[in-house]
């Protein structure tokens, strides 16, 4: 089956940082978790893959499609990346979730239901008019997460979207992950919680030192260092 | 001279709205407020550019920004008036010592500032607001844009003291106004000239107001600045 997306012989240097990928596929359906430690080109990675960035060598395809200067902003348009800490727009959650759609020119009961409907999927049902100063730390996140889904992307990416939760709102989180991919929807999560992946089910990507191993299925993650 | 009741004699002037007061308030606001929405149409664009753009020549520009900010306001005037005078490049057109020839002067005064405080609130934006922008869907184009509405106020900010800095200048209003009575004369140009007439209560008077206005401009500049 033709992957969703496909990164090849990719050379991309940002600073004294540099990430080098011979062949990278993510097929329809599946999570991904990139595990490895900080600094080693994961976020990085997350924006290639967002195609916010150009790498510097190498080419991308999104659903067959040549990632180029001329169809860039429409592909990436299949893509969402949830920063780690999210920026939410000033305004109101509504606004902050509806800024995508408007862009997609979805109408507006579409709007409405699709909003409602990403913020009862993280569980911020009703929060529509509150304004995105006021939200705690934990609800800004969510809105963020919830901001991603209202787009249905085939592509969603989480930078380290479990970073800092208790042990309670973890297990949730990570319940809802694992479910993501059932609708078809590609996630790529990155993580440095070496027992993440398997928790998740996840296919591991390992990053280290700006190259990449895998996607590796996961019964082969036991014999992987994560901890290193 | 009557020094004693002179500020009596001003706050009575201001109170009655004296017409040659109230004139030269007038041109006042309606030449700067003129100069500073066209000031801001080029300088908006400017700032965003420099504050956003990662292209050659961008440090040059920004010291020639700088350069332009500090430019005295008689030199403006000069060189504006060299361009308006009969034998001037655009001397046909008859602009010298008009209302139009001050609103240009003030234009060219006010763009640097708008565009230097634009570019400060634009390049001190936070950094995430455009890939942000740009992974729900927005072109660099559209990007730009929610980054200007994200830091509005800094924007206001920079309109604001361009007006400011229009309001309260002499040698542009001087130059290429020349205080004409009636049409030209402004509350900057009708002090520095009718006080050194004798007329020091209607120059007290303008001052007075000036100084309302300054103020006014800088508590609401401020308030901008804490937002």
């Amino acid at each position: 089956m033709e992957p969703l997306i496909s990164l090849r012989d990719i050379e991309h240097r940002q600073g004294e940082f540099a990430l080098a990928i011979d062949r990278l596929d993510l097929h329809r359906g599946r999570l991904y978790a990139l595990a490895g430690p900080n600094g080693s080109g994961k976020s990085t990675l997350l924006r290639l893959l967002a195609l916010l960035e150009a790498p510097q060598r190498g080419q991308a395809w999104m659903a067959g499609e040549a990632v180029g200067a001329r169809t860039r902003q429409r592909l990436r348009r299949q893509v969402t990346l949830v920063q780690q800490s999210p920026y939410l727009f000033a305004g109101s959650v509504k606004a902050n979730l509806e800024f995508g759609l408007r862009l997609r020119r979805v109408g507006r009961l579409e709007r409405r239901q699709r909003v409602a409907a990403a913020l009862a999927a993280v569980g911020l049902d009703g929060f529509e008019r509150r304004l995105t100063g006021e939200l705690s730390g934990g609800e800004a996140q969510r809105v963020a997460l919830a901001r991603a889904l209202a787009l249905q992307p085939q592509l969603l990416l989480l930078d380290e979207p479990t970073a800092g939760l208790d042990r309670e709102r973890l297990q949730e989180l990570e319940q809802w992950l694992s479910r993501l991919p059932e609708g078809g929807m590609t996630v790529v999560l990155s993580t440095h919680d070496p027992g993440q992946p398997r928790r998740l089910g996840a296919e591991i990507i390992l990053v280290r030192g700006g190259k990449l191993t895998g996607p590796l299925p996961l019964a082969a993650d036991a014999s992987l260092d994560l901890e290193e | 001279m009557d020094s004693p009741f002179s500020l009596h004699a001003a706050l009575a002037l201001i109170v009655a709205g004296d017409p040659d007061v109230v004139q030269a308030v007038w041109t006042s606001l309606y030449t700067s407020g003129a100069a500073i929405l066209l000031g801001s149409l080029a300088g908006i664009p400017v700032g965003v550019s420099l504050g956003l753009g990662r292209f050659a020549g961008r440090r040059l520009a920004v010291t020639l920004l700088n350069t332009l900010m500090a430019m005295p306001t008689v030199v403006v005037g000069l060189l504006i008036y060299g361009l308006l005078s009969r034998q001037g490049l655009f001397g046909p057109l008859g602009l010298l010592f008009t209302p139009l020839a001050m609103i240009i002067g003030q234009t060219v005064l006010a763009a640097p500032i708008v565009a230097n405080y634009t570019l400060a609130a634009v390049a001190g934006a936070d950094p995430r607001i455009l890939p942000t922008a740009m992974t729900l869907g927005a072109g660099r184009l559209h990007g730009a844009w929610r980054l200007l509405l994200e830091v509005r106020f800094g924007l206001l900010a920079a309109v604001v003291a361009g007006f400011g800095r229009v309001i309260a200048e002499v040698g542009v209003a001087m130059m290429l106004g020349g205080n004409i009575r009636g049409t030209t004369r402004t509350m900057t140009t009708a002090i520095a000239l009718e006080t050194s007439k004798g007329e020091f209560a209607f120059g007290l008077a303008l001052g007075l107001v000036l100084l309302a206005v300054a103020l006014v401009v800088n508590l609401f500049l401020n308030l901008l600045q804490h937002r």
